[in-house]
């Protein structure tokens, strides 16, 4: 095997990564809900370290406790042990400063699409006159291609054009960090594909200054746009079980990265850490054969 | 092609047969009123007045419905009028108190506590106990058949304004905390259009009970109104005019009911 000199190596990415500021710090926290059965302990002891400008995925079983502990950075759920810091302060509450996409959309079923990415445009974006918001609305719509929906009630959308309308309106907010929910979960591969570029392209207009978190169960999603991929265990009380470097330089090209080594060698050691479950239940099929 | 028209002309078509299939269960029904009201008129030897008279003073009554020859000679038009004033009234300030009181029920646990013991005792009591306080306070018949009214309004609307609120969903909560939507935003772009609905729910209720209510108040206030005029026929020994104001009360109370009730499929959402 040859080795790549673009490609980094593991030492080296995270030299480059401590070089950034710090913009997540997320210190030993735990997120227990309470219940008719006593405690539910959903995460527990989290350590973990986010610079400015990094894109990071999280990946674990259905009910490990993704969304929980996004809605812990963007202040929707109190850490029942620990605390977040977000840019030098401590997370007490929801704020602009953090422009998230919820697992269901959550958009506001009486706003139409324009309405529901104005209204948040409206309220975090201080200082500026409509006109500029308006046309940061067009703007995002333009970006995930509702132009022509954007009189449509949420309703009298289909589930992928609800996702972008999230999007849309998470971005149109120009936060600092973006928490990503599974934002891409009901869109089709072509569209998908899409607006993995917008992200980057986004990501990159900003000079890589924005912090990304995202939730996803695609293992080459999070390989094509992530620096890091945290991996969760199962819960309750999911702990991080492993930290993956994706060394791949970029701009990354999916059509090319899939066929180098280390994209290789990254997925494979993504699906031995999430896959495991599957195969026992593989083998107890293959003894009733 | 020639398939989709046939399906379009099968649906108009048992649209259609639907449409008089109802008609033809409602005139059935009233057929079936009618013949039991004769029957009982016959058996009571007419003291009891039949359909036929009844249409026949329910006829005179609505073809001259406007008159005035002093206080207890006015047309039923006047007596209505009079009625809808007071109800329209007492009901628009009754829910001008209710809606925010219900707000503010349904979005704070401190207000709930302060005003659910209150509402709950209340609630229950005819709102014609409330005339003669509203006879000391206002000292007008007229002002107290209101405040009867605007005390019938009060209950349904708060409770379903409460009601409303207190079952607003977390997403939405969380969509309003998370682009950081200021108290104002949160009232007008998510409190109260999901409220809506309820809230007119509530007022449909409301003005339901209010044109209950306005009949008996009105016999206790005297004067004029459709309820005195109830009252005044009786004291005439005028079944026919007793049976015809009933008619015409039952005919405005389904069309304010089938009004409130557009608006409630107008203002429904789903998400
Ligand atoms: N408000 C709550 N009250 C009680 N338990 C909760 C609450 N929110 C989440 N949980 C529990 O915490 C655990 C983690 O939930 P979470 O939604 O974070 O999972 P997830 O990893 O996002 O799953 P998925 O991939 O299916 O979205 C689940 O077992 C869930 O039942
Ligand atoms: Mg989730």
């Amino acid at each position: 095997m040859i080795a790549n000199p673009n490609i980094l190596s593991e030492d080296k990415v995270k030299e480059n990564i401590l070089l950034r500021p710090v913009s997540i710090e997320i210190k030993d926290v735990t997120v227990s809900f309470p219940t008719p059965k006593g405690e539910y302990i959903a995460v527990k002891d989290i350590n973990l370290e986010i610079r400015k400008g990094e894109i990071i995925s999280l990946i674990g079983h259905s009910g490990c406790g993704k969304s929980t502990l996004m809605s812990t950075i963007s202040g929707m759920v109190k850490p029942s042990k620990g605390e977040v810091i977000v840019n030098g302060k401590k997370v007490t509450g929801a704020g602009p400063d953090r422009g998230i996409v919820f697992q269901n959309y959550s958009l506001l079923p009486w706003l139409t699409v324009y309405q529901n990415i104005y209204e948040a445009v409206d309220s975090c974006i201080k200082n500026i006159s409509a006109d500029e918001k308006h046309s940061i609305v067009e703007r995002h719509l333009e970006m995930v291609n509702l132009t022509p929906h954007k009189d449509k009630l949420p309703k009298q959308l289909s589930g992928g054009m609800k996702q972008r309308v999230a999007i849309a309106r998470a971005f149109a907010i120009n936060p600092s960090v973006l928490l990503l929910d599974e934002p891409f979960g009901a869109l089709d591969a072509l569209t998908k594909g899409s607006m993995h570029v917008e992200l980057l392209k986004l990501w990159n207009l900003d000079n890589r200054n924005k912090t990304i978190i995202m939730v996803t169960h695609d293992i080459e999603e999070a390989i094509f746009l992530s620096d890091r991929i945290v991996v969760l265990n199962n819960g309750p009380a999911a702990t991080v079980k492993e930290i993956e470097i994706v060394g791949l330089p970029r701009p990354r090209n999916k059509k090319d990265i899939v066929n180098l080594p280390e994209y290789k060698t990254i997925r494979e050691r993504l699906l031995n850490l999430l896959v495991e479950k599957f195969s026992i239940e593989d083998e107890g099929v293959k003894f009733e054969e | 092609m020639d398939k989709s028209n046939q399906q379009l002309g099968a649906t108009a078509l048992k649209v259609v047969t639907y449409r008089t299939g109802r008609f033809l269960y409602f005139l059935l029904g009233m057929s079936f009123m009618l013949i039991i009201w004769h029957i009982s008129s016959l058996s009571t030897d007419g003291e009891l007045p039949g359909p036929i008279q009844t249409f026949s003073v329910f006829y005179d009554l609505v073809s001259h419905p406007f008159f005035d020859y002093g206080p207890n000679d006015k047309g039923i038009g006047n007596q209505l009028l009079s009625s809808l004033e007071r109800v329209t009234k007492g009901f628009i300030i009754g829910s001008i108190i209710a809606i925010p009181l219900g707000l503010i029920m349904g979005s704070s646990t401190l207000g709930m506590n302060l005003l659910n013991p209150m509402v709950q005792v209340l609630r229950p009591v005819s709102p014609l106990a409330w005339f003669p306080i509203g006879l000391v306070a206002f000292q007008s018949a007229h002002t107290s058949t209101v405040f009867v009214i605007i005390i019938t309004s009060l209950w349904p609307t708060l409770i379903n304004t409460a009601f409303g609120v207190s079952t607003i969903p977390q997403d939405h909560k969380n969509v309003a905390k998370a682009f950081g939507f200021s108290t104002f935003k949160y009232i007008t772009k998510v409190m109260l259009p999901y409220t809506l609905p309820h809230i007119i729910t509530g007022l449909r209720l409301s003005v339901g009970i209010a044109w209950m209510v306005i009949v008996a108040a009105e016999m206790l206030s005297g004067g004029v109104g459709i309820g005195f005029f109830v009252w005044d026929s009786w004291n005439a020994l005028s079944l026919e005019k007793v049976f015809s104001a009933i008619l015409i009360i039952g005919l405005v109370g389904f069309v304010l009911d089938k009004s409130f009730k557009s608006l409630q499929t107008r203002y429904s959402y789903d998400s």
